[in-house]
Formats: structure tokens, C-alpha cells, sequence
């Protein structure tokens, strides 16, 4: 038995031991053991170029997008240099401009063309010879690979153990648009991207301080995917910051394609059906939440950025409520909060009052219903379950679907469930109106947040159908209960309703205007409580005499 | 200790709330009309009066044995043989009034909902959703009241404002009409519930604030007395003093709500938010028994025992009465002797005893 | 542990279906009752007629039929059984109705004339007692037998059930639910009454052929009658204790109303003060009463203060209202109206039924409470040696759009 439950404790991917992430800045690391896809031992360069070339000829062996351009230096018959790099990952005007151009072509006055010997080449060309941005050097063979497979170029100077990594990362890659998943009326339209870099970029241009630590670190042993976890050093705790590097660091995994791998990995409680980091592809609402005391993980390859901790009061939290009127937007958060709930019980609800507490309708009304009933041969929860059902295929359909199909398709939908169910006499009206506000309900919490409650919807339809309204309720409380014993990364997950933290009620149901957002949320933040000045309510000077 | 976690003052307040009304509101106006009639709110008052003594009690007895439980005391006090017995014999009595508990609920969901559904799968259920939440520890019962009682204040007040139009001053008059004998005699029952308030000398250890203790304590009370008062006056003025008669007579003021002929006959609603309350009620007497008997044991974590005191519980939660009367009668004449030995008497010699042999710390 | 978790969860989830949800009831499930009728038997036993709801036609879903012609009598079926108590004809009654019947819903309870002669508290317990029904079901007398009553249709409200409720529910007779019945039983200081129900010829129909169900009408042998009867308040029911004693005409119940301070729609009509033949009518916006009650050891006597605010809405004579005599005139009329009415209505309960069903006892215990327990096994007999001073104060605030006649 204990070995039954120790499959689902260790990872079974890999057996190897433990690797330290790499700062892939040059790295000061040692101790690299071997994983799959490499087949040497850590190496340093050698001085002889062709011996250099060889050795990565045989690393990239048929890999046919890899380009070694052999070259001299100033027409130097004497100084061989050789550039590497993967065409398609670099920016190929700026190899042959700025590296190709000034190294072969460009050549220095005839007093320092004299200065020029072999020896002092390498140096020559680091400190002068080059016009690029970024260069950095190295002399193992781990950093030329992970360099060349980045996109930076290589640059190897006969006769010189040290390899110069140029930076000149240049591929193809989407453009900076509206996020599909989360969509707002005012605010920043922009989304993440799938670079890394661009998506630290846009960080940057939110926050300007220096205080905005991006820590860049390795994961995969077969991808060595980029990470970067992001915080605001003095406003973030410490211990969360070193919490999250802990959980990282144990990750060993051979691949991480997004970020729900390592969500998976580090969540607090894995068998929980309630997420406890969130993730988001709007800039502004990373920055907002690195501004509470969050911590950000970001994922190259992705545009979806983990945030960590995540509180339940969050999924009815949306960047809008913030750019908006105070007034309004609470109004609307109520709303929010009706339409979860809605989507959680309204079809148990729906079940609960036909089946058992037919005193609670209206007269008339249950004898609308019920001529209704008269017509469909199913008990209620069945009609139900069957209409949840086909809304989810149709809702998973749609999200699958090619675009061109698209129109048809969903008018097909439409008539099925609505024309010929009713009138063939397989459901009654009032069933599908209410799966049908449910699934709209269900819509005002981002996508990724919904699932929870699509889910959770059917067990409590079971309750419904067994004990009416107090099988509801039972399933509720356990629900509440189970919320409440969890913890985001030593949060309490209902914070500021659990443990009732009064201060931060008032970004809770409703939103409280900027002026009196003072303090940042009370768990999270407590290393920097204050945000604002107090005093900040606008008091426009009155006119002396009206 | 065997609870590692803390709870604030706002917290235990809320708990001891629940953990007294939770249950009162469905039965007890009833049982004080039956001598009181009309002037049953009378006696809710006077009820309230008395039970500020015994929250004193537990409030001193807490603070002159910081960090330390009823069950634990009571061997400091007594000595280590007739403490144990002591500690014992509170223990039975936390079982028995949570088994007492979850027949009242369990009865009374199935006699006004559900009369075709076994009452024994009602009470698992109910002992099973309280099983996990005992199971989580102290702090998750105090986050998850926090959470419902304001709710279920609300809708108690929801039910007044509901029921105005069919409530009539005069039916309270003549005031005064019974004799004081009848309205002490209408004032045991609920003083006795109200007395439950030293299941909360089980939890002042796991108080963050220890010094808020007596705080605590005597806020409690007439929090839990304004809220039987409107109950009562709530009772007569829809019913007058025929209420006594009913068997749940809040349930039928409920049923009178009739707004617009849309609001009409609301009361699962309503009743499915009582029955949260029973819940944690439940919740909190269950962990404080399991809690109990891990210290009267001396172990060193309560978890393995909430499954089989589970059991016993639902047991005794079948046995404990035939029917519904029976468990009415025990209710209204018997429970308050028992009640009242267990809250009152015993507790009050015990602090004497302590006051005596100069024992504990913290003095006040 | 994870294990034994799962297991755990499987057997829960199986406990579900195996207990087939006992108390799930589908819609389909109920016969849905909206009105119960109450008569007594000759041999002694109870005959229980349920008025029960036909969804099918009545919420006109796209699945349901259309029905020609009679559409208005299919939307009920109305049914009788008899047993030695009201519980025993039900269990009779579900050998007759494919469904299990539902109390929930029930307006209106019928008690046949027989029935309350003889006594309703043996007929009324179960309707107090049974978590199903409510306590604010209307209860009415009806004039005859209750079966007869209920198998009647309502030409604008859905059933007869509902219309009877509501009538009762706007206050135009003495509205009693359920729950003030049993209070007025309990309370020696005030006899219950009830509203009395009766069918009468109501208009004519229009449109296709309606079968018509008055009794005349079923039994001639000619095709339908073309008149419509429909259950109609037309007095109040006097009882004593339990017993039905008398009647109150439609006109007596007005002063009744006065007297219980429930008066809240209706008018007085008056001759007008300069053309006695001409008539002029006033419509009560609010009426208040106050009942007083002094004790002085020996004998009983009531103050009785009523305030009447009222709307002259329809005036049949031509003289000036603007003119002040004429104007304090109509409201002394109006208020000596009210008077003699309210006095003949105690006249009739003092001496032709003997009981107090104004709540004058409940008024006399609020004050004296030492004196009442004395008192109150003998109320009646002190109630009819009771001197009963009424005070009427008549206000006519309003004259409606109009003050004098536009024409003369």
C-alpha cells in the first residue's frame, strides 16, 4: 500500500540527481552533470579553433539550421575566426552588419592594423572591434551550446580558449495584441507574448524602478526553458519571494512547455479542484498584483504568467474595476458575485424547488411549470443534467472549432437545443432558460477561473436531486470548509472573508475609490503596508459666493 | 497543545454566538411560552440576566488557568482522580448534548420537509459534514462561521421585517398578565441554553488575545438575549400566545411571509440557512468533545478520534429519544436541571474551590 | 489513505441512487389541490371535495392541446370521497386519483352548512396540523353544501379557487385565514365568523358554448342555459364557539366589519339631504374604530369611536355641495348610517344569536385583566347584558374630480 501511494509521490520522469538552475548570463555554476541530450562531459574551449569547430560540429551533428561561418579578421590571413549560430533564431542583418561587417571589413587605421597580432586579437576585437549590444564571454562548452540554442552567435578566435557570446537574437514571433481571454472596455489592450524578453519589457514600461527584480532561472532538462520570477523587492516578503525560488528549485522535469506545468508542480494542494495561483496574459494586471507583495513567474514560450498567492476573492476581481468609476464597479462586482453563484446553484436550485419544495413557487407560476412537466417525459434532474451536458459539448465544440465552420455550426446548435428540444417535447422551456443564464452566468469570470464552478455545478446537481435544498446547502458548506482550510503559500485562500480582515473588505464585494485604498492587502503586503498618502479624497476648493 | 491553531477575539465572539442560538431558534420560544404566554420576551430577558453569571464564571476560570481547557483544570482543582471523573463527566455531557442536537435537526427536517427519508441517513450526513469540518482544525470552523452567521442574523431579521404585515401590537397586551413565578418559570429553559456558554472555557486557550478573555465572554450574553428576545417578540406578535402550542413556531412565522404573491411560503430558504447554523453548532460541540478526550487521554493529536466519536454520536442520536414528543417533553422539564448543574453549579464551585486553595496564575 | 479516501467516495456516491431520493416528488408526480370542500354526512362521517389543478390545460405550453369550445371547465377536476375523518378520505381518495395529493397549494376551505351547524373543530385539525398545508388557507361557510360550491368555474380568473381567494383577500367580506380561525377558537373573548360563499347567476357567457353547472341547469333536459354561476361572497357565517348560529346579510356584514375595525373597502349610500327620493353614495377611504371598555365591578359598557374618511364619489341629486349646511348634512347622514347599521348588526348578535363575535371580550381582558378570568366562561351572557355606546364621526374629504354637478 505504501508503494501504491508512493507512485504518486515521486515523479517518475527522470533519474537523475539533483541540478542546480542556471543563470544563463554566463553562469558561475559548476557541477553540471549529465542529462539526456548531452553527451559529453562539461568541457572548456580549446585554443585551436578547429578543434573548437569540431567538437560542435559533433554536438550539432544533422542539425541542418546551424551555420558555422568561417571568416578572417581585417583580411588577416593569420587570425581565423568562425561564427556560430542557428539561423532562424538570430537576426541575420545584425550578424552580417554588425558582426560580420566590422570584423571583416572595417578595418582599423594602419597604426592599429600594425598593433594587431594573434595574441592580442581576442582582446582587440572584445574591447574594440565589435559594434554590438550585448557581449558577453565564456569558456565552457555548456554555455557555447545553451548560447547558440538561445540565438546568441559564438564567435571563435583561433588561437583563444574564451568564446565571445554575441547577443543578436532576432526569430519570428507574434505581435503585441489584444488578450483573447481577458477582454476589458477601458483599460490596456496589450497581452503578453510568447518572448520572454519582450513580455519582461512590457513590466518594465509599467513599473519603473530599479526595485524590480527579475531573477532568471532554467527549468526542463531537455527544453531548458527560460523562467523569470518577478517580484518588487520591499514590497514583497522575503519569505515568500525564497518560498517560491525553494519550489522551483525542485522542480526536475524534462520538459515545461507552459506555465500550468509548474503551476502543477508547485501548487499547494494538488487535489484540490480550487486553484491557488492564478495565471493571466495582461501586463497591467501582473503589475497591479506585483504592487500588492505578489510574486510573478514567467514562462518563455508562453504568454500566460503564473502569479502566486491567489486568493478566492480574486475571481471576481477584474482589471476594469480598477480603471473604472468606484460607484459603478462595485455595482457591477455585485453582479459578479450574483452570476457566480448563479452559475454554481441555479440549476440545482432549478431541481431542488420542482422536486421537493413545490410550496415555494408562486401558484401560478407552478402551474405553468408543471403544464410544462406535463409534456416532458423526463424526471427534472435528468432533463437538467442532459442540458448541462450538451451546453458543455457545445461550449468545448465551440473553442475546438475551425473558424470557418464556425457560423453554421453554432446556428445548427441553436436550433437543436432551442426550437426542436422544446417542440419535440424532450425539455421543457423553463429547463433551458435556466441552463442557459447559467452558462452565461458562468461567463463573467475569466475563462480559466470558471472552471471550477462548471465543475462543481454537477456534483451539486446530484445533492439537488437527492435531498432538495438541503443537499445544496450541505454541499455548499462543504465546499466552504474545504476553501477554508486552504492555504496559498501561507495565505489563508479566503482571506479577507475567512479569518475577517475588515481593512481589506473594502476591495472585497464592492471597490472602494482610489482615495481610500491606503493599505495594501493585509497578509500579503505586510511588508510595505502603506500605498498611498492618506488625506488623498479630492476636495475641490469652494467657490466663496455662489 | 493539540490545537496549534489561534483565533482572534472577533472570532470566538462569533463562535460563541453560534454555538448558542443555533438551535434555540427553532424550539425554545415555544417552550418559555408554554408558562410565560404572552409575555414570553419578558422571560427571555430575565434569562438573560441570569446567564451574565455564568459567562463571569468561565471567563474567570479561563484566566486563572491560562493555556489550559475545562477538561484540564478540573484535574489542577480537584486532584488527579476526581478531576478525571469530573472532566468525564463533562465530556459525556458534551456528547450528549451534540447527539441531543443533531436529533433536533434531523427531526425536525424530516417532520417538516422530507418525511419519507429515514431520519438515520439525515443525521449521517449531518455528522459527517461536521466530522470533516472537526477534522480541519480549529481555525477552518472559526473561518467558516465567520463566513455563515452574519447570514443567518440577516435572515432571522429578513423573517421580522418579512412577517410585519401580519404581526399586531395588541397580542402582546395584556402585558404583564402572567405572574413573576411563571415568567421565571418561562425564563429556565432559555437560561440553560443560554448557559452553554461554558463549552467556551474548552476554546479560551486558543484565544490570540488571552486578555480579551472576560471580554469575550460577557459580550456574548446579551448579543444571544436581544436575539431570543426578538424571537419571541417576533412569535407573539404574528401568533399571539397559541404559539406555545406549535412545535417550531419561528418555522411558522416564516410561513406566513406572503410579499406580493411572489414571496410566497419562503421557508426552505430560510430553514436551509438555519440549518447551517445547526451545523456548526454541531461542528463546534463535536470538536470540543473530540478535543476533550484527547486531553483526558493524553494524546497527542485529535484526529484519529473524530471518526469513532462520529459514530457515537450518531448513535446516540437515534436513542436519545422515541419521538418527537418525548424529545419535547425532555426538553422543556428536564434539560434545564441538567443544563443548569453542568453550567452553573458545578462551575461555580469549582472557581470557589480554586479561589480557595489560592490556585493559577493571573489573578484578577 | 488515498485509497481509503476513494473507496470512502464510491460508497457515499452510491448511496444516492439506492435510496431512489425518497422524498423527490416530480411535478408530474402531484395532483396539485387548490380548493378542499368540507360536508358532514348523515351517518357522521366527512365528505372531503377536492378541487384538483389539470396543468395540461392550463399553462398552455407549445406541447399542449388546444381544447375547443369549453376551455375554461377542463382546468379542474373536481372529486369527492367520504371518510370518518379527513385523513381517512384522502387515503380513499388516492384509489381515485393517479397521483399523490398535495396540500401546498390549497386557497380556499370550503365547510358546508351541515358541517358547521354540527361543529368545525373536528373538521379543521388536519389542515393545522399537516406540514404541507398552510396556515393562511382562506376559510369560508358555504351556503348548502361545499361539494356544490367548488364545482363551479371562474370566467376571469383561472379556477374558482383562486377567484374565491382573492375576492375574499381584497377584504370585501370578513377575510379569516386559517391561522385566525384558530385563534378566534382559542380565545374565549371572541366568537369566530366566517365569510358565507354561495353560487349565483353571474352574467352570461360569451362566446362558444359553455356547459353550465347550476343545479337547475343539470337537471333540465334542454341544452345549456347560457347563465353563468359562480361562487359569490354573500354574508358572513355567526358562530358560536364552534357552531354555526346564524347569518349576516351582505349589508350587515358592512357594520360587522365597522365593529372588528377591519373595514377596508366599500360605501354608504345615503339620501341625499334636500331630495330625500335621490340618493348619494360614499366610498370609505379608510375607516378606524376604537373599542373602550369600563368595568366598574357590576355593570359592562363599551365606548365604541368610529372614524370614517370618505370619498363622495357619485351623487344622484343636483344641490351645491360647495354649500356648507348640505355638505355637514351628507356627513351627519353619512355617519348616522353608519351607526344604524353597526347597531342592528349587535342588536342581532346580542339578541338573536347570543354570542360576541366583535372581540369585545378581547378588548375587555386587554383592560381589566384581574376581572376577565372571572368573566370569561359567561362572556356571551355578560356580552348581552353589555350597554354598547357607538360614536360615529364621518368625514368626507374628497368629492372625487368634481365638486358641484357639471350639469344640473
Amino acid at each position: 500500500m505504501a508503494a501504491f501511494f508512493n507512485k504518486f509521490r515521486r515523479p517518475r520522469r527522470l533519474n537523475t540527481p539533483v541540478q542546480k538552475p542556471v543563470n544563463s548570463s554566463g553562469g558561475q555554476n559548476s557541477q553540471r552533470q549529465s542529462g539526456p541530450g548531452h553527451t559529453s562531459q562539461s568541457r572548456t574551449l580549446s585554443s585551436d579553433i578547429e578543434d573548437n569547430l569540431r567538437s560542435l560540429k559533433e554536438i550539432f551533428n544533422q542539425c541542418n539550421d546551424i551555420i558555422f561561418r568561417e571568416f578572417l579578421f581585417a583580411q588577416r590571413e593569420h587570425i581565423k575566426l568562425a561564427l556560430i549560430y542557428i539561423d532562424g533564431l538570430t537576426d541575420k542583418s545584425q550578424v552580417s552588419d554588425q558582426i560580420m561587417r566590422t570584423l571583416s571589413l572595417e578595418v582599423p587605421t594602419a597604426t592599429d592594423k600594425a598593433a594587431i597580432t594573434k595574441e592580442n586579437a581576442w582582446h582587440y576585437i572584445k574591447m574594440r572591434g565589435l559594434c554590438v549590444h550585448q557581449l558577453q564571454e565564456s569558456q565552457k562548452l555548456e554555455d557555447v551550446i545553451n548560447a547558440i540554442l538561445s540565438g546568441d552567435s559564438i564567435l571563435l578566435v583561433d588561437g583563444h580558449a574564451t568564446a565571445l557570446i554575441v547577443g543578436s537574437r532576432g526569430w519570428a514571433a507574434r505581435s503585441i495584441e489584444e488578450s483573447k481571454t481577458e477582454t476589458v472596455v477601458r483599460g490596456p489592450r496589450e497581452s503578453f507574448v510568447e518572448t520572454l524578453r519582450t513580455n519582461t519589457s512590457m513590466l518594465r514600461r509599467k513599473i519603473k524602478n530599479p526595485n524590480l527584480k527579475i531573477e532568471a532561472l532554467q527549468l526542463g532538462e531537455v527544453t531548458k526553458t527560460d523562467i523569470a520570477v518577478i517580484y518588487i523587492k520591499g514590497i514583497a516578503s522575503d519569505g515568500l519571494v525564497q518560498e517560491v525560488k525553494n519550489r522551483l528549485s525542485k522542480i526536475k522535469i524534462d520538459a515545461v512547455l507552459e506555465s500550468g506545468y509548474i503551476e502543477e508542480l508547485i501548487r499547494d494542494h494538488p487535489f484540490s479542484v480550487f486553484p491557488t495561483l492564478s495565471h493571466t496574459d495582461r501586463p497591467d494586471r501582473v503589475a497591479a498584483n506585483l504592487l500588492e507583495g505578489r510574486v510573478a513567474i514567467m514562462v518563455d514560450g508562453t504568454p500566460m504568467v503564473l502569479v502566486a498567492p491567489y486568493l478566492f476573492i480574486e475571481a471576481i476581481q477584474t482589471p476594469e474595476d480598477y480603471y473604472e468609476q468606484s460607484f459603478f464597479m462595485s455595482g457591477v462586482r455585485m453582479l459578479r458575485i450574483i452570476s457566480m453563484v448563479i452559475a454554481l446553484t441555479l440549476p440545482s436550485l432549478y431541481i431542488a424547488i420542482v422536486s421537493f419544495h413545490h410550496e415555494m413557487l408562486p401558484t401560478p407560476l407552478l402551474l405553468s411549470i408543471a403544464a410544462q412537466r406535463e409534456a416532458v417525459p423526463f424526471p427534472v434532474f435528468v432533463e437538467a443534467l442532459l442540458m448541462e451536458l450538451a451546453f458543455e459539448i457545445i461550449r468545448e465544440a465551440g473553442i475546438r472549432l475551425p473558424r470557418d465552420v464556425g457560423q453554421a455550426v453554432s446556428i445548427v446548435a441553436a436550433l437543436i437545443i432551442g426550437q426542436a428540444a422544446v417542440q419535440a417535447g424532450l425539455v421543457a422551456g423553463a429547463t433551458i432558460i435556466v441552463v442557459a443564464l447559467t452558462a452565461m452566468a458562468s461567463f463573467t469570470v475569466y475563462y480559466s477561473g470558471s472552471f471550477t464552478f462548471r465543475l462543481l455545478r454537477f456534483p451539486l446537481m446530484f445533492l439537488a436531486a437527492s435531498f432538495g435544498l438541503f443537499g445544496i446547502v450541505g454541499g455548499v458548506i462543504a465546499m466552504v470548509v474545504h476553501m477554508a482550510s486552504l492555504r496559498s503559500f501561507g495565505v489563508p485562500y479566503l482571506a479577507p472573508l475567512g479569518p475577517v480582515i475588515t481593512e481589506d473588505l473594502k476591495d472585497s464585494a464592492v471597490r472602494a475609490p482610489w482615495w481610500a485604498m491606503r493599505k495594501r492587502p493585509h497578509l500579503i503586503g505586510q511588508n510595505n503596508p502603506q500605498r498611498e498618502a492618506p488625506g488623498m479624497q479630492p476636495r475641490p476648493p469652494q467657490p466663496k459666493n455662489k | 497543545m493539540l490545537e496549534g491553531g489561534k483565533i482572534s477575539s472577533g472570532q470566538a465572539v462569533f463562535l460563541n454566538i453560534t454555538m448558542i442560538i443555533a438551535t434555540a431558534m427553532l424550539a425554545v420560544p415555544a417552550i418559555a411560552a408554554v408558562h410565560a404566554r404572552q409575555d414570553a420576551w419578558l422571560s427571555m430577558l430575565l434569562a438573560t440576566l441570569l446567564a451574565l453569571p455564568i459567562a463571569w464564571v468561565t471567563a474567570s476560570l479561563g484566566t486563572l488557568f491560562p493555556g489550559k481547557t475545562l477538561v484540564e483544570y478540573t484535574e489542577d482543582i480537584l486532584g488527579k482522580w476526581p478531576g478525571k471523573l469530573l472532566g468525564l463527566l463533562y465530556l459525556l455531557w458534551f456528547i450528549h448534548i451534540c447527539s441531543i442536537m443533531i436529533r433536533e435537526y434531523g427531526n425536525f427536517l424530516i417532520d417538516v420537509f422530507m418525511p419519507e427519508t429515514p431520519l438515520i441517513v439525515i443525521n449521517i450526513l449531518g455528522a459527517a459534514l461536521a466530522a470533516y469540518t472537526v477534522k480541519n482544525g480549529l481555525e477552518v470552523l472559526a473561518r467558516v462561521n465567520q463566513i455563515f452567521l452574519p447570514i443567518i442574523l440577516i435572515s432571522v431579521i429578513l423573517i421580522f421585517l418579512l412577517a410585519l404585515p401580519e404581526m399586531k401590537l395588541e397580542r402582546f397586551l395584556p402585558v404583564f398578565e402572567a405572574e413573576t413565578v411563571k415568567i421565571f418559570k418561562g425564563a429556565i429553559v432559555p437560561w440553560g441554553w443560554m448557559g452553554e456558554i461554558i463549552t467556551f472555557a474548552m476554546l479560551i486557550p486558543f484565544l490570540a488575545q488571552p486578555g480579551q478573555t472576560r471580554h469575550t465572554a460577557v459580550i456574548t450574553i446579551p448579543l444571544v438575549g436581544l436575539f431570543f428576545t426578538l424571537l419571541a417578540v417576533a412569535s407573539v406578535a404574528v401568533f399571539g400566545p397559541v404559539f406555545s402550542n406549535m412545535n417550531f413556531p419561528v418555522l411558522n412565522a416564516a410561513r406566513v411571509i406572503n410579499i406580493a404573491n411572489f414571496i410566497d411560503r419562503p421557508e426552505p430558504i430560510i430553514m436551509a440557512i438555519w440549518i447551517i447554523g445547526g451545523l456548526l453548532k454541531i461542528s463546534i460541540f463535536y470538536y470540543v468533545s473530540v478535543l476533550g478526550f484527547a486531553q483526558w487521554l493524553n494524546l497527542k493529536d485529535y484526529r484519529p478520534l473524530v471518526l469513532p466519536v462520529g459514530v457515537i454520536l450518531i448513535a446516540l442520536s437515534i436513542a436519545v429519544a422515541e419521538n418527537m414528543l418525548e424529545l419535547t417533553h425532555f426538553l422543556g422539564n428536564v434539560s434545564p436541571y441538567e443544563l443548569l448543574t453542568f453550567e452553573l453549579v458545578i462551575p461555580l464551585t469549582l472557581l470557589l474551590i480554586a479561589l480557595v486553595r489560592r490556585q493559577g496564575g493571573n489573578r484578577q | 489513505m488515498m485509497k481509503k479516501t476513494i473507496c470512502l467516495l464510491v460508497i457515499i456516491s452510491l448511496v444516492f441512487p439506492l435510496g431512489g431520493c425518497w422524498s423527490r416528488k416530480e411535478l408530474s408526480d402531484l395532483a396539485i389541490v387548490l380548493a378542499a370542500g368540507l360536508d358532514s354526512t348523515p351517518e357522521g362521517n366527512i365528505l372531503l371535495t377536492v378541487e384538483l389543478a389539470r396543468p395540461s390545460a392550463l399553462g398552455g405550453s407549445q406541447g399542449g392541446q388546444q381544447i375547443g369550445g369549453g376551455g375554461q371547465q377542463n382546468n379542474v377536476w373536481v372529486i369527492s370521497q367520504e371518510g370518518e375523518t379527513v385523513m381517512d378520505a384522502t387515503r380513499y381518495l388516492e384509489g381515485k386519483v393517479s397521483r399523490h395529493i398535495y396540500w401546498g397549494h390549497t386557497v380556499i376551505l370550503v365547510l358546508g352548512e351541515q358541517l358547521a351547524k354540527e361543529g368545525i373543530r373536528k373538521a379543521i385539525n388536519f389542515f393545522s396540523r399537516a406540514p404541507h398545508s398552510r396556515e393562511t388557507i382562506w376559510v369560508i361557510v358555504a351556503r348548502g353544501q361545499a361539494r356544490d360550491i367548488l364545482n363551479s368555474h371562474s370566467l376571469l380568473e383561472n379556477t374558482s379557487a383562486q377567484a374565491a381567494g382573492r375576492m375574499i383577500g381584497a377584504g370585501v367580506g370578513v377575510p379569516v385565514m386559517l391561522k385566525d380561525l384558530s385563534m378566534m377558537l382559542a380565545n374565549k373573548g371572541v366568537n369566530p365568523v366566517l365569510p358565507r360563499m354561495e353560487l349565483t347567476p353571474s352574467g352570461t357567457p360569451q362566446g362558444p358554448v359553455m356547459y353550465e353547472n347550476i343545479p337547475e341547469a343539470q337537471n333540465a333536459q334542454q341544452p345549456s342555459t347560457k347563465i353563468h354561476a359562480e361562487i359569490t361572497l354573500t354574508g358572513t357565517a355567526v358562530f358560536d364557539d364552534e357552531r354555526l348560529v346564524g347569518w349576516l346579510d351582505y349589508h350587515q356584514t358592512r357594520g360587522l366589519l365597522w365593529l372588528k375595525d377591519k373595514i377596508t373597502v366599500g360605501e354608504i349610500t345615503v339620501p341625499s339631504p334636500s331630495e330625500p327620493d335621490k340618493k348619494i353614495s360614499i366610498d370609505i377611504t379608510r375607516g378606524s374604530t376604537r373599542v373602550e371598555p369600563f368595568y366598574d365591578g357590576q355593570n359592562i359598557w363599551f365606548d365604541v369611536q368610529m372614524n370614517l374618511d370618505g370619498a363622495l364619489l357619485e351623487q344622484q341629486s343636483t344641490e351645491e355641495l360647495t354649500d356648507e349646511p348640505i355638505f355637514t348634512a351628507i356627513e351627519n347622514s353619512t355617519a348616522r348610517a353608519i351607526e344604524a347599521n353597526a347597531r342592528s348588526v349587535i342588536e342581532l348578535a346580542k339578541y338573536d344569536y347570543g354570542v360576541d363575535v366583535f372581540g369585545f371580550g378581547q378588548a375587555f381582558h386587554r383592560k381589566y385583566k384581574e376581572a376577565w378570568p372571572a368573566l370569561k366562561d359567561e362572556w356571551n351572557e355578560a356580552f348581552i347584558s353589555a350597554d354598547i355606546n357607538l360614536k360615529v364621526e364621518a368625514h368626507i374629504r374628497r368629492t372625487g374630480l368634481t365638486t358641484n354637478r357639471l350639469s344640473k
